[in-house]
C-alpha cells in the first residue's frame, strides 16, 4: 500500500476520476466483447449477455430459481451449521490435553491431505441422492476448514496473557472465555470467510454428481441437454449468491473485529 | 519503617528445568534467600540471563521451584514439587511483567478494570481508584483507547495501574521499563515512585540496571551469574522524595554505584 | 519426538484401524471396506499399473493447470506495478474473479472442451491463477519501499530494481500462493473427474461408488490423500531450498488462511 501510495504517479491523483471512468469502460468492454464472442462462436456455444440474463429472469418468474436456490441454500446452511461448530469446538477440546494433541498430530495432518470434495460419491452411495449427501457433504468440507483455522488460533494464545491474568485471579474458564476465545475469534472468522462460500459451492457440486433438485442439479441438467444457456445462467446465479454471502460477512466482521490494528489478514 | 515480620520471605530458592534431550538441564537458581518488609521497595540487580525472570515467575507462581520455599506473611506458599500452583497466590502478589500484556481486544480502561472485575471487586471505591489512577498516571482521556493505539509509555503505564487497581499487597515487578527510550523511563520511574508513595506498597523490583535500582529502591539486592543467588545487599539511604531527572547529582549516588557495578563484576 | 508421544500415536493409529475395521464389520464391506482389504487392494493396484496410470492422469491435469494459470498469475503483478492506473481499473474485477465459486462453472468447462483432459486443466487453471496472482501482488506491494529508493540512488535503474529487489522480495509470496494452491489443484482436476471423464482417480472413485466397490473407492480416496501430502511436503522443500536466505519465520504466513 505504500510502496504503492509513494510510487504512484501524479496523473491518478490529479485525474481521481480515470478510475471509475476505466472501471466502467471494462465493463463495458467486457459485455461487448462477450457479444463479439457470440457472434463468432455462435449462440449454442456462448450464449449472449442478454439471453443469459433472459433465462434468468424467466426462472426467477417461474419461481424455479427460489425453489433450487433454496434447496442449495438450506443444504449449505444445515451442513455449515453442523460441520462448523464441530470443527470450530473441537480446537477448544484439543486445548485442554495437549498430550491428546500430540497424539492426534498426524491424524489432523492426513486429514489435512484428503481432498474433501473427493468424498462426494462415497456419501451419495452411503446416504443416497437426497439432501441428506450434501448436508454431510458440506458439513465435512466446512467442518476441516473450521477446525484447522481454530486450531491455528488456539495455538497462537499468547502464554504470557495467560500467566498475567492466572496472576490477576482470573479461573480456567474466565481464561478460555476471554483469552482463548479473542484470540482464535479472527481465526474463526478468516474460516467462516472461507468455508460460507465453500459450503455454498460444495452444496452445487454435491448437487452435480447426484440430485434431482438444487442449483447445482439444475446446471448440470442444463449441461446433459447441451442448454448452454442454463449451464451460463446457473452459474451466473451462484456466482451472484456467493459473492453476497461474502459482502455480507465482511460487514459483520468489521464490526466485531473492531479493536484490530489493521485488517492484516490475506484473504486468500 | 518496617515491621518485625518480613511480608515475603524466599528461603533457598533453587530451580532448575526439566531434562532437555536426555541432558540435565543447568541450574537456573541455586540456594537463593532473601526476605522484604512489609511497605519496603526492594530493587535486585543482576547480569542480564540471571534468572531474575524465573525468580519471579517462581514467587508470582506462575512457575514451580525445584526446591526452597517461599514464605508469605510468615506462611508458606508454593515449597517445592508443589504440582498445583496458585498464581498470584488469590490476588496476594500482583505482577507487572515486562511486556505490557495488555489485551489487544480490549480498551485501556476494559484492561485496568478487568482484574477487578474477575475478582467481583469492581465497586464504587473502586471506582474511583481507577480514576485516580488515571489521572495520577496521566492517562486520563484514553479510556476508550485500545493498546495499540497507545504509545509504548502509556501502555506501561496501563499495565502498571491494572496491577494497583486491584490492589494486591506486594507487587512484583520484572523490568517494567526496559523497553522505552530513556526520557520516557524516567517518567515512568517518577510516576511510579509517586504512587508507591501515595499507597506504600510493597515492590519487588527486578532490573538489570544499576542506576534504576539504585534510584528507585530502599534496599538493593544484588544477584549472580547464573545460577543466581544473593551475592550483596546494600541500604540505600538517599533520601525521599528523589529527583529523578539527576539521579547521579543525589547525596551518595557514586558511592554506592561503584559498590554495585564491583559486586556484579 | 518423545517416547510417549510415539506410543500415544500408536495408540491412536491402532484405534483408527481398530474402528475401521469394526465399522465394516457392522456395516458391511459392500458399504464400509475394510482396512485389510483396502491394503490388499492398493498392493494390487499398484502392481498392475492401473493406480500409477489413473493417477498420472489426475496429475497431469492438476500440473498443467497449474502452470496455465500460474505463470500468467505470477507475472501479472510485476507488469501491473508500474502501472498503477490499470491496476486500479482492473482491481474489482480481479476481486470478483476471485469471489467466482470456480467450482460451479466446471459443467461449463466441459461443455466448452469436451470431456477429455482440457476442461479439467481449465478449472485448474481458473482457480490456481487468482491464487498465484493475489498472493504473488501482496508481495509486490509488500516489497520495502526503502529499498528500492536505496536502489534509485545508486542508480539503479527501473529494471534492475525489477530484478534485484521486486523479484527477489516478492518470490515467497508468489510460492506461497503455489503451495495454497496445490491441494486445490489436484481437487478440481478431481471434481472434473468425478463430473465427467473416463479417466482419472477421481472416475475410479466414481466408478467404484456405482459398482458398490467400496474398497476401490477407499484406494483412491487414500492415493489422492498421500499424493497431496506429498506434493505440499515436495513444495515446502522447493519453498525452503529457494530462500535458504531468509531468517525463518518471517516470511508471508498465508499458511492458515488456505486449506
Amino acid at each position: 500500500m505504500t510502496a504503492a501510495a509513494l510510487s504512484s504517479p501524479l496523473r491518478l491523483r490529479s485525474k481521481p476520476y480515470l478510475v471509475p471512468a476505466g472501471r466502467i469502460a471494462l465493463g463495458i468492454a467486457i459485455v461487448a466483447l462477450w457479444q463479439i464472442g457470440t457472434g463468432v462462436m455462435g449462440r449454442d456455444f456462448l450464449p449472449s449477455p442478454w439471453d443469459t440474463l433472459a433465462r434468468i429472469g424467466s426462472l426467477a418468474r417461474s419461481g424455479e430459481l427460489f425453489r433450487d436456490a433454496a434447496i442449495t441454500f438450506g443444504e449449505a446452511a444445515a451442513g455449515m451449521l453442523l460441520g462448523g461448530a464441530a470443527g470450530a469446538i473441537l480446537p477448544f477440546l484439543l486445548r485442554l490435553s495437549p498430550r491428546l494433541m500430540r497424539a492426534l498430530d498426524p491424524l489432523i495432518s492426513a486429514g489435512f491431505g484428503l481432498p474433501k470434495l473427493a468424498l462426494a460419491p462415497l456419501f451419495i452411495l452411503w446416504f443416497g441422492i437426497g439432501i441428506t449427501t450434501k448436508v454431510v457433504f458440506v458439513a465435512s468440507i466446512v467442518f476441516f476448514l473450521m477446525f484447522y483455522n481454530g486450531l491455528a488460533g488456539v495455538l497462537s494464545v499468547d502464554p504470557r496473557l495467560i500467566a498475567t491474568f492466572r496472576v490477576a485471579g482470573a479461573g480456567e474458564w474466565v481464561i478460555n472465555r476471554e483469552i482463548v476465545w479473542n484470540t482464535a475469534k479472527p481465526f474463526l472468522f478468516s474460516g467462516l470467510k472461507i468455508a460460507l462460500p465453500r459450503a455454498l459451492s460444495g452444496a452445487v457440486v454435491g448437487e452435480f454428481i447426484a440430485a434431482d433438485q438444487g442449483l447445482g442439479w439444475y446446471i448440470e441438467h442444463a449441461r446433459s441437454l447441451n442448454d448452454t444457456t442454463g449451464v451460463l445462467a446457473g452459474a451466473v446465479i451462484v456466482t451472484v449468491l456467493v459473492m453476497a454471502v461474502n459482502a455480507g460477512l465482511r460487514r459483520v466482521q468489521a464490526r466485531s473485529l473492531a479493536w484490530r490494528p489493521l485488517a492484516a489478514d490475506m484473504t486468500l | 519503617m518496617t515491621s518485625a515480620l518480613p511480608m515475603l520471605q524466599v528461603r533457598r530458592l533453587a530451580k532448575r528445568f526439566p531434562p532437555r534431550a536426555g541432558a540435565e538441564s543447568p541450574w537456573i537458581l541455586a540456594d537463593l534467600s532473601f526476605h522484604v518488609c512489609e511497605r519496603e521497595f526492594l530493587t535486585m540487580v543482576g547480569p542480564s540471563g540471571a534468572g531474575k525472570s524465573t525468580l519471579l515467575n517462581i514467587i508470582a507462581q506462575v512457575d514451580g521451584a525445584s526446591d526452597g520455599e517461599i514464605l508469605f506473611r510468615g506462611e508458606a506458599i508454593g515449597s517445592a514439587n508443589g504440582r498445583t500452583l496458585n498464581p498470584g497466590w488469590d490476588c496476594q502478589i500482583g505482577y507487572v511483567t515486562q511486556d505490557d500484556n495488555l489485551l489487544p481486544w480490549r480498551t485501556l480502561i476494559d484492561n485496568v478494570t478487568l482484574p477487578l472485575k474477575l475478582q467481583g471487586r469492581y465497586d464504587e471505591a473502586a471506582k474511583k481508584r481507577v480514576v485516580e489512577l488515571f489521572c495520577a498516571t496521566n492517562l486520563t482521556g484514553f479510556e476508550r483507547y485500545y493498546p495499540h493505539e497507545l504509545s509504548g509509555g502509556m501502555r506501561k503505564r496501563g499495565s502498571l495501574i491494572r496491577t494497583l487497581a486491584y490492589d494486591p499487597p506486594i507487587i512484583l515487578m520484572d523490568e517494567p521499563f526496559s523497553a522505552v527510550d530513556a526520557q520516557t523511563r524516567t517518567q515512568l520511574q517518577q510516576d511510579l515512585l509517586r504512587l508507591w508513595n501515595l499507597g506504600r506498597k510493597t515492590i519487588v523490583f527486578v532490573t538489570h540496571d544499576i542506576a534504576e535500582a539504585i534510584a528507585l529502591g530502599d534496599r538493593v539486592l544484588v544477584l549472580s551469574k547464573s545460577p543466581a543467588k544473593v551475592i550483596a545487599d546494600h541500604r540505600i539511604d538517599i533520601s525521599r522524595p528523589r529527583d529523578l531527572g539527576n539521579v547521579y547529582k543525589l547525596e551518595g549516588f557514586g558511592d554506592i554505584f561503584e559498590r554495585v557495578r564491583r559486586d556484579i563484576q | 519426538m518423545k517416547l510417549r508421544t510415539f506410543f500415544d500415536r500408536l495408540i491412536v493409529l491402532l484405534l483408527v484401524i481398530v474402528g475401521w475395521e469394526l465399522c465394516s464389520l457392522y456395516f458391511g464391506t459392500i458399504w464400509f471396506s475394510s482396512p485389510w482389504r483396502v491394503l490388499r487392494r492398493l498392493i494390487e493396484e499398484i502392481q498392475n499399473g492401473d493406480l500409477f496410470y489413473q493417477g498420472a492422469y489426475t496429475l497431469k491435469a492438476a500440473l498443467y493447470g497449474s502452470l496455465l494459470g500460474g505463470v500468467p498469475g505470477l507475472l501479472l503483478p510485476f507488469a501491473l506495478r508500474r502501472h498503477p492506473l490499470t491496476n486500479a481499473i482492473l482491481d474489482p474485477y480481479f476481486i470478483g474473479g476471485y469471489g467466482v465459486p470456480k467450482l460451479a462453472l466446471a459443467p461449463l468447462f466441459i461443455l466448452w472442451f469436451g470431456i477429455d483432459l482440457a476442461p479439467k486443466v481449465a478449472l485448474v487453471a481458473s482457480i490456481v491463477s487468482f491464487l498465484v496472482f493475489f498472493s504473488t501482488a501482496a508481495g509486490v506491494s509488500a516489497v520495502n519501499s526503502q529499498y528500492v529508493n536505496a536502489a534509485r540512488v545508486f542508480g539503479a535503474s527501473e529494471r534492475d530494481i525489477a530484478r534485484h529487489i521486486v523479484w527477489p522480495g516478492a518470490i515467497p509470496y508468489a510460492f506461497a500462493g503455489f503451495r495454497i494452491a496445490a491441494p486445490y489443484a489436484i481437487g478440481a482436476a478431481v471434481v472434473g473427474e468425478l463430473i465427467s471423464s473416463n479417466r482419472g482417480l477421481g472416475f475410479l472413485i466414481v466408478s467404484g461408488a456405482t459398482d458398490f466397490d467400496t474398497t476401490l473407492v477407499f484406494v483412491s480416496l487414500v492415493t489422492l490423500t498421500i499424493l497431496v501430502v506429498i506434493i505440499n511436503l515436495l513444495v515446502g522443500r522447493c519453498e525452503r531450498w529457494l530462500l535458504r536466505w531468509r531468517p525463518p519465520q518471517q516470511g508471508p504466513s498465508l499458511r492458515v488462511a488456505g486449506i
